[in-house]
């Protein structure tokens, strides 16, 4: 895409997103005119990625940075600072307070296997060994009353093994602490005087959730994070100011809402999702303001698929969070991720089957038409080889070799299997369009929805490519390719409202539950929501609480989440429980006994809505500006197919397939009975099978 | 058959392990009792027209490639439709013997679903899932006093619950005054059910795109790939006779002195899996069925080898398993057979794997100690009843090469599949305080790469209470070392009553107390490779950690703690392990 000659109106928003090859930056000004940018990422330091496409997109824009950072109201940073110092395993050295008796529910784990036919593969390393996991007498009881108090001298004696072993951040999780947190703050108060450390994380404050064991992983989680990721973030923020920034920039946490780096210190295992979370933001971007869809959207990068649904305008948010074998029960979106994008590596197994994924090529050596020394068939090089991505140059600054993707597909996939080159690499897009295909019905499936009724959104830089195909065998009548698929989560941050989750475990029956406590429990949540809020500036009319039960039967495991309206209504409550337990587990009690678990509270402080601002409708029909030799699918075989530049088609366009459109992030397909059409954001919306 | 295009039996093959997925998360979703969502106890399985299992992608490992044998009891029984009602579209077959119809032991149900297209049998879409309550003599399906099958719950042979679309009610009433708990009975047969529509349909659409006539060739081409992956598995294996056992020390009722006898033998062309030497049935419910042990038979195999090794039958063509009638593995009717899931399946994974460590001593896995929890049943304050399972004071799992075992992981036959309970909800749920679930020093086998602790797991439980003791690792101990490595420890259950009394639970049997504290040592995992050859910084890591002693130490891995508890002696374990070599 050239630049705009039109000059951008201040003051503008910003959004930055991390990824592990690209950091994408997207830029929408106040009359909705949207920028993006695109820079490699900095994986030592990854500040320098975000300065780094700041620095692009000032010198593109030709102003001074200071400028452009002078004149942003808003700066969403999607970071996976929290993330990669789990992976890396790169966190503080931690030290555990624990009720004497149950110092190894971290290291027990609830005997949870992510895959219990791989028996071999080892737990990951437990982040507070047992040797740094201390007893403290005194116990809370199964009613919420003191039944020993907390023995003092024995926080003492920890914290003299944690100086001596050089322990950097303490969590405390005492049992039953989800009920009264007062002995985890008697502890915490006791060891800010008798440690000199000062990173304390209480399980009580990071997510007060009943089951020691998540409760104490997540509190861990948080003290293993927060020196590393605290620092880092008030640095860039730190840095971001002077250079001009007006506001403290936002981050984008796993419950898909942003908050501001003080708020979020003493959390940062909020932060795990950060990223891929953004999808919230950027799906409620394809609707417009007030409507409620229903999308399902796959984002597609270069190793990995998200997907998530968003049934009536909402995407789920849950007590439940995996990364890397590590449990959370941080409020965090709820998306299903399988091994299947643009890198996914092509091979034939021992038995001569073929296989697509889940192992990646990754950023290097990538693909092997990338020409970094990749040896292993991608998808993508099954693309160039089917025609339908274009040799050369990409966003980012790598090159297409078609004729490595060719000769690589060919000795490691065409003359084992007996199969032509081409046959084989339709082949590797066949098996990978049925990975995705399987991985939307298992979450559409797992939660009751189903997906024909539901616009697919195809995103990611690999999404546009097999949005059409996939939505067609999953019965779906319409594919929307947003035209900025590859800045999909950047664009997302934009429309993110800041959000703290706040929650209390609460146990009632919900028919005769003592109004009183119930309402000074909820009143309690708001109060803590309403300060957080008005820290961030939202007050009044941009700061909206909303109240949530979990409601579940009595003796079942797991509660569901029911938004209450104004005033309780235990009838209503019930209604609402009933048809969310239908639809997810296809049948109800009628009458049953209904028990209270949690209360909880969403604090938003609303963002004002930006619409894009849309490029007029073309007078004339865009022309193509090539035809290409392109494999379709299976039935179809070779064609001669128009390919669009994305510029060149404007809302109110509608072509019909097959073509291709090459887009500055994304290369987008639409088959041979599909129409396309320029929707009024100016996004490909493809009506599948619509011509006859 | 014609040559299959090679793309189109990849896509197949995800395909149907997809359907049967799909079925698994329809049964999560929608069964009734915490069984099926919590412990995952079932299976789902697709098989071709033959009753030959050709997907099982989803279930507990100990369901794995049994369930054919239920198909083709049906088969047999209704394949003609002369002599019988015959298999016809929207029929719906249930059954659960395992004497008489396939079934692997009763609280299992099977429902199986003819998938008909263009008017043809192709294949079954079915599940196998364990019930809440099937009657006999005790609830909740496991009744340790029983002698004969009698006393263990209802007996059903291939029973047609739907005729042609149509339920039929009086087969179904008949089901529901057999259960103690027809609610949940009643829940989960219907998400049973709908779960195999749903595979029905989705296998339906394959095979109408794949073209009727074709369907079976692909079909066959999915189960001799896995035949050819599982013959690559075999060929790693040392040619021979390998023999090994596995001791059985009780009948449910009082010590024996039994054992399951294997006999493997390794050929170019396949392996025997020989059972000759097997003590005979017991007395009690341990006793397996075919489908059972030939299931425990895969199970081992396919855990010794890669976790995607594809679970259907065709892989496992290339094995003849021999079962001894009249033996614990093959019992005669009436011999009852409720715990065989889990004890004789273990024993019998433990047995065949001691015999393939032989064959291939790097591949070697330790053994899993046995469980020792309790159940416990009584009363709340309400008047509502409450039963509650110890299983938080869990067994542990074996070391291999590059791990050590678990921790307190659970029953072998689940291989970690099953979640321990939280403790702070399990305060919530029932009238008792946990005192301790710690782990237990000095308890997991030592190895290079060591067997995992077992627990100290201490309750107190405020009620009177039926205690329902299933002892089986407690005393000798139940795991083993591999490769050089050493048993963990035996389990310990004691039961303190409110007055000080002290009682050392039995083995099995059922007994009630008044308030008490239950406290259950569980036993070791085994360790793999010489305890002498391990890491001194591992060894010293598990010394702070207090799951290994310095005196421990020293004695089993060589290895000097320096007075401090923090450091090794390097100077003394020098020369502990150069007197080693």
């Amino acid at each position: 895409m050239t630049a705009s000659p039109v000059p951008l109106v201040a003051p503008w928003r910003i959004g930055v997103d991390v990824g592990g090859t690209f950091t994408d930056m997207v830029l929408r000004d106040a009359r909705g005119a949207v920028r993006i940018f695109k820079a490699p990422s900095v994986p030592a330091d990854p500040s320098e990625g975000v300065l780094g496409v700041l620095r692009l997109a000032a010198q593109q824009l030709d102003l001074p940075l200071s400028a452009l950072l002078r004149d942003c109201a808003l700066f969403v940073h999607g970071s996976t600072v929290a993330t990669n110092t789990i992976l890396e395993k790169k966190g503080a050295k931690v030290g555990l307070l624990t009720t004497a008796g149950f110092r190894d529910s971290l290291e027990i784990r609830r005997g949870i296997r992510e895959n219990q036919w791989d028996h071999r593969a080892p737990f990951p390393e437990v982040l507070a060994p047992r040797y740094l996991r201390l007893p403290v007498r005194g116990r809370i009881g199964a009613d919420g009353r003191e039944l020993a108090p907390l023995v003092a001298g024995d926080v003492d004696a920890a914290a003299k093994v944690f100086a001596e072993e050089g322990v950097e951040s303490v969590a405390v999780c005492l049992f039953n602490s989800f009920l009264d947190g007062a002995h985890e703050r008697t502890a915490g108060a006791q060891l800010s005087r008798s440690w000199k450390g000062k990173w304390i994380s209480l399980s009580s404050e990071v997510m007060p959730t009943m089951g020691e064991y998540e409760r104490s992983s997540t509190a861990v989680v948080n003290a293993y994070i927060a020196p590393k990721v605290t620092s880092y973030l008030s640095a860039l923020d730190q840095q971001l100011r002077q250079l001009g920034l007006p506001r403290s920039l936002l981050l984008l946490q796993s419950n898909g809402g942003a908050v501001s780096v003080d708020q979020v210190a003493s959390r940062p295992v909020m932060l795990v999702l950060s990223g891929p979370a953004a999808g919230v933001g950027a799906l409620k971007s394809c609707a417009a303001p007030g409507e409620a869809p229903n999308l399902i959207s796959m984002e597609i990068g270069g190793t990995s698929c998200d997907v998530m649904v968003m049934a009536k305008g909402q995407v789920p948010v849950a007590d439940e969070l995996v990364i890397d074998g590590y449990h959370l029960t941080t409020p965090s979106v709820e998306i299903h991720t399988v091994g299947a994008g643009g890198g996914a590596i092509a091979w034939v197994d021992d038995a001569g089957l073929l296989h697509v994924g889940p192992q990646g090529a990754g950023a290097r050596p990538g693909p092997a038409a990338y020409g970094l020394g990749g040896e292993n068939p991608t998808v993508t090089d099954a693309q160039l080889v089917l025609g339908r991505l274009r040799p050369g140059p990409l966003a980012g600054g790598v090159r297409l070799d078609g004729k490595l993707a060719r000769q690589a597909v060919e000795t490691k996939l065409a003359r084992p299997l007996g199969l032509s080159v081409e046959g084989a690499a339709a082949g590797v897009i066949r098996l990978l369009e049925q990975n995705l295909l399987h991985a939307v019905e298992r979450l559409s499936i797992e939660r009751g929805h189903n997906p024909a009724t539901f616009t697919l959104v195809a995103a990611g830089g690999a999404g546009p490519m097999h949005g059409a195909e996939v939505a067609r065998a999953l019965g779906c009548k319409r594919a929307l390719l947003p035209r900025a698929a590859g800045a999909f989560c950047a664009l997302g941050m934009l429309q993110s409202d800041v959000r703290q989750d706040y929650m209390h475990v609460f146990l009632a029956d919900l028919d005769t539950v003592d109004r009183a406590s119930l309402e000074a429990g909820f009143a309690q949540l708001e109060a803590r929501a309403r300060d957080a809020l008005g820290r961030e500036g939202f007050a009044n009319g941009s700061a909206a609480l909303s109240r949530e039960v979990d409601l579940r039967y009595d003796g079942q495991q797991w509660p569901v989440r029911v938004a209450l309206g104004a005033g309780f209504d235990a009838t209503a409550a019930r209604q609402a429980f009933e048809a969310e337990h239908q639809r997810l587990f296809g049948h109800i009690q009628p009458g049953g006994k209904l028990g209270i678990t949690a209360l909880r509270v969403v604090g938003r402080g609303l963002l004002e809505w930006t619409t894009p601002a849309v490029p007029s409708p073309e007078a004339s029909a865009p022309r193509a500006h090539e035809r290409r030799k392109v494999w379709i699918d299976a039935k179809h075989g070779w064609h001669d197919v128009p390919v669009y530049e994305g510029a060149a088609l404007r809302p109110g366009c509608r072509l019909d397939g097959p073509l291709l459109i090459e887009e500055r992030t994304t290369t987008a397909f639409v088959g041979p009975r599909d129409q396309l059409e320029v929707d009024l954001r100016s996004d490909f919306l493809v009506h599948v099978g619509a011509i006859a | 058959m014609t040559e299959l295009d090679p793309v189109t039996l990849a896509l197949v093959q995800n395909r149907l392990d997809h359907i049967s997925h799909q079925m698994g998360w329809v049964m999560t979703r929608t069964a009734r009792s915490p069984i099926f969502s919590q412990s995952h106890d079932f299976s789902c399985f697709l098989a071709d027209a033959h009753g030959i299992l050709i997907s099982q992608a989803d279930g507990i490992p100990i369901h794995t490639g049994g369930g054919g044998f239920a198909v083709r009891a049906i088969l047999r029984d209704f394949k003609d439709a002369t002599s019988s009602p015959g298999i016809w579209p929207e029929d719906v077959f249930l059954l659960n013997d395992p004497y008489t119809a396939g079934g692997n032991h009763l609280p299992d149900w099977v429902i199986a679903r003819p998938v008909f297209v263009a008017g043809k049998l192709i294949a079954f879409a079915c599940n196998r899932a364990h019930q809440a309550d099937i009657g006999g003599g005790a609830a909740g399906t496991y009744n340790s006093a029983a002698t004969e099958i009698f006393h263990e719950g209802i007996r059903l042979p291939v029973l047609k619950l739907i005729e042609r679309g149509r339920t039929r009610d009086d087969l179904w009433r008949l089901l529901m005054i057999n259960t103690r708990l027809p609610e949940a009975l009643d829940g989960d047969l219907r998400a049973m059910i709908g779960s195999t529509r749903i595979g029905a349909e989705r296998l339906a659409a394959l095979v109408e795109e794949l073209g009727v006539e074709r369907a079976p060739d692909f079909f066959e081409g999915v189960l001799a790939h896995a035949d050819r992956r599982f013959r690559g598995c075999i060929a790693r294996l040392a040619k021979g006779v390998w023999r090994a056992e596995e001791p059985v020390d009780n009948d449910c009722f009082e010590p024996i002195d039994g054992k399951v006898a294997v006999t493997l033998t390794v050929k170019d062309d396949g392996l025997i899996v020989d059972f000759a030497g097997t003590s005979p049935q017991l007395r009690g419910f341990k006793n397996s069925s075919i489908a059972n042990s030939t299931s425990a038979v895969f199970m081992a195999l396919s855990s010794f080898f890669e976790p995607d090794l594809p679970k259907n039958e065709g892989a496992f063509r290339g094995v003849d398993i021999r079962l001894p009638e009249g033996t614990m593995v093959n019992a005669r009717a009436p011999a009852p057979m409720t715990m065989n899931t889990v004890f004789i399946a273990h024993e019998i994974i433990h047995a065949l794997w001691k015999a393939l460590d032989q064959a291939l001593p790097e591949r070697a896995s330790a053994g899993w100690s046995k469980a020792v929890h309790a159940v416990t049943a009584g009363v709340k304050d309400d008047g509502s009843r409450y039963v509650m399972y110890q299983w938080a004071g869990a067994p542990a799992g074996g070391g291999v090469e590059g791990r050590d075992g678990f921790h307190l992981i659970g029953h072998l036959i689940t291989l970690g599949g099953l979640t321990l309970p939280n403790l702070e909800t399990y305060e919530q749920l029932y009238p008792v305080r946990f005192h301790r679930q710690e782990l237990r020093c000095d308890s997991a086998g030592p190895g290079r790469f060591r067997g995992g602790a077992g627990c100290d797991y201490e309750v107190e439980i405020f009620t009177p209470a039926d205690y329902a003791f299933r002892g089986e690792g407690v005393g000798a101990p139940s795991s083993f070392g591999a490769a050089g490595g050493r048993a963990g420890v035996g389990g310990e259950v004691t039961l303190t009553l409110a007055d000080g009394r002290k009682i050392n639970a039995p083995k099995y049997g059922v007994q009630r107390h008044g308030h008490g504290t239950y406290r259950a040592l569980s036993p070791g995992g085994g360790g793999f490779g010489d305890p002498r050859t391990r890491d001194p910084a591992r060894v010293l890591r598990d010394v702070r950690d207090g799951v290994v002693s310095a005196a421990a130490a020293e004695r089993d891995y060589a290895v000097a703690i320096a007075k401090d508890g923090r450091a090794i002696d390097e100077v003394l374990t020098a020369g502990l392990r150069a007197a080693v070599e």
